[in-house]
Order: C-alpha cells, then structure tokens, then sequence
C-alpha cells in the first residue's frame, strides 16, 4: 500500500502537530485541510493530494482559534487538538458564527476521549472573543 | 502497489479487472486494503473521469456526500440521508458512487473471519454477536448493508448510468448465493458514472444510530411519496438495501434472536417516516 499523507508530513517533512490515532479513519486525529477541506490524512494516500493546498495544525499557529481553545481550557491531554482546531478552522471559515447545532454536526467527526467537547463548543462558539 | 491516474472513463475501465480497483474518495478502500480483506496491485484513480456535482436531476457519482448535504435543490431523503452518514471529514471525501458499493459492517467479515459471505461454510454472526445485523435476506448470511444513500435512492427510484448501461438502483445489488457472494452486479471493470433522480412529492430519511452522530444505521428508513404512492426503502437491515413493497412485509422479518429490536425499530421509523411525508 503506498504512504499516506499523515507519514508523509510528519516523518518526511517533520510536521508532527497532525496525529494519527485511531488510523483509519474514524476517530479525527489526523485532520489537515486540502484546499480548505476537512480531510483525514491516515487514510489519503499521498499520491492522491495532487496541486492540493495541505493545511496542517503548524499553518494555524496564528489563528485566533488557538487562543479560544487555550482561554477556554479545551484541551486536556492534547493529543486530539490539532485535529480539534483544523476541523474548526474550516467551520468557522465558512461559518463564522456558527449555532450550537451547526458546531456539534461540524466536530462530530473529531473525537476526544477526555471528554472535553463542552469545552471545545465553547472555543468555538466565542473565538473571536 | 501501483497508481494510474487515467484521462478519461474508457481508459479507466481499460485498467480495471484483473487485480486493480477504483479509487475516488478512499475512505472504504484504503483501509480494506490495509485489513487485507482486498487485495489490489493497482489502482486507478477515478476523480479526474467521474462527472462530479448535481444539475438537475442528474447526479455525477463523483460529488461527495458533503457537497449533496448543502444541495437544496435535491430531494429531501437524499439530503437527510447524506447528513446522517459518516463523520463531516467523511463526507467531504467519499463519494455518492462510492457509497453505494461500501461493504458490510459485519464485525466477522470486518476481522477476516472465514465466513460465508468471505467464501466461507459459516455464517458466524447466527450464533455469536449480532446486534447490528440483519432481519430480512439474512439465511445464508446475517450481514447488514450500512448505506443510508443506497436506501435513499432505492425510495426514490433512482436510475444508475454507468460504463455499461442504465438500470434502476435496484438492480445494482442482488443478495449472495452459494455460487456468487457479490453483493453487487457491478462488473470488476465497470464505473458508476451518474445517478439520475426522479422528483418525489414529498420525501424523508429517519436513521436509528448507537449516538445522534457518525454512526452506521441500526435502521435506516427512506420514505418518498408520488401522488398516492409511497415507495419505503431500508438500511441497515439486510445483506443489501432493502425494498419494503408494503408496510405488511415487516411481518414477514426473520430476525435473529439478537436482532429482534430491529424490527420494532423498523415499524416505529416506518410509521413516522410516512406521517412526515
């Protein structure tokens, strides 16, 4: 099987902020963007990104949605975060004000098993605090 | 393992058999590969040959089941349906054509268990875990289809075009015999290129899941209303997508001993699928 895009960046290109969990493709962890996408790097294979735009937790460092997962305390053991962040990125890119209920069908795809997601609705619902 | 990226369906089709498999979103296939559960030396990589977005009643198999969640234009039960799917990150990556051929949830056919549905003598769902499995078509295997988007057009009556011919999402799945355990009648070398959608009255899609979200259907119901007729589809309950020609066939179920529910389930959905609609 050729590598995904999730080895890719972290072993070849030293972008470690994407994690990989579960891998394959359930639990989140390994979101990035490609073109402003929401896409699970575990199961794409590299070869398959083509002249896509990669989008990774280390592009974010400046987005305001850091500060609200850190001023709300969203984060506990960390390790689902950048997938947590790069999946609300692309939301609230598209949405910057989004319900209750938007946020939740948003983030479902990325799971937490510290069960901070109270937390991680409030980051989002006030990041541009 | 070797990748194509062909020009056009023809030279797509031209590379499939004989040990190579269609990749679009991957979301199913990549992770069977890594199960071992298939086995491919190439891959023929379909995004750029598959028609891609909806116009019309027309449905290019290549637009992902995000793109159809935000679609206001297509009927309700197909809107529902892809909402409830997967996870969001799922449905920006998979594939409506994609989706239809998805296999089993199965845990036994998931793990590589040598069971009948692998070619096997056993079904061992009938006499160990079975709770997500199925209550209609199951004798030789207890297998339930997951597709909530196959259910969904099978209520619409929705016409399938692919590299062949044209034919009702229907007969795009038949249940597996002892000669032939496909679950599909899809040629190895042939492509879903587009859905073609009928215009309901009124339509809806219920889903029944282990948690409100990014979850598999325990029981899925599709329910499209035409003038007086009300065509009712399952998933979740059978080794394929299942057809309910009358209320009255849930009567006729022949569920497990673990499966039982299911049909309750099924009644429930059924009755608040047709007062919707």
């Amino acid at each position: 099987m050729g590598r995904s895009l999730a080895q890719v960046l972290r072993d070849d290109l030293g972008f470690t902020g994407t994690k990989v969990a579960c891998g394959e493709g359930h639990c989140g962890a390994c979101t990035v963007q490609l073109d402003g996408v929401p896409t699970l790097s575990c199961i794409t294979l590299v070869h398959t990104v083509g002249d896509r735009e990669v989008t990774t937790i280390e592009g974010l460092r400046d987005h305001r949605l850091i500060h609200a997962f850190v001023r709300t305390d969203a984060v506990q053991c960390g390790f689902c975060t950048p997938g947590q962040v790069v999946s609300a990125a692309a939301l609230v890119a598209a949405n910057p004000s989004p319900s209750k209920d938007e946020i939740q069908h948003a983030m479902s795809g990325n799971l937490c098993r510290c069960g901070t997601y109270p937390k991680i609705e409030e980051a989002i619902r006030t990041w541009q605090d | 393992m070797e990748l194509l990226r062909p020009s056009s369906p023809e030279e797509a089709t031209g590379a499939l058999g004989n040990g190579s498999r269609a990749l679009a979103g991957g979301t199913e296939l990549v992770p069977l590969i890594r199960d071992g559960l298939v086995k491919a030396d190439t891959l023929v990589e379909i995004r750029d040959v598959v028609p891609r977005g909806v116009t019309g009643t027309r449905i290019g198999a290549g637009t992902t089941l995000a793109e159809l969640e935000l679609d206001g234009e297509i009927p309700q039960a197909l809107r529902e349906a892809c909402a409830q799917a997967a996870s969001p990150q799922l449905r920006s990556m998979g594939t409506i054509g994609g989706n239809l051929l998805q296999a089993t949830r199965c845990w036994y056919w998931r793990l590589g268990f040598d069971c009948w549905l692998h070619g096997g003598e056993t079904c061992f769902a009938r006499d160990g875990a079975q709770r997500e499995h199925a209550v209609f078509g199951n004798d030789k295997c207890a297998s339930a289809h997951p597709s909530d988007i196959a259910a969904a057009l099978l209520a619409l009556g929705a016409t399938l075009r692919t590299t062949r011919r044209e034919f009702a999402v229907a007969e795009l799945y038949r249940l597996p015999t002892d000669d032939d355990r496909n679950v599909t009648t899809l040629a190895p070398d042939e492509l879903i290129l587009e859905i073609e959608l009928t215009t309901p009255d009124a339509s809806t899609y219920l889903k029944a899941m282990d948690r409100r979200k990014w979850s598999f259907p325990i029981v899925g119901v599709a329910a499209a209303r035409f003038g007086g007729e009300t065509r009712i589809a399952l998933a979740g309950v059978a080794p394929i997508p299942w057809l309910l020609d009358s209320v009255a066939i849930l009567d006729e179920a022949t569920p497990l001993p673990g499966t039982g529910y299911k049909v309750e389930i099924a009644r429930a959905l059924v009755r608040r699928a047709i007062e919707a609609i």
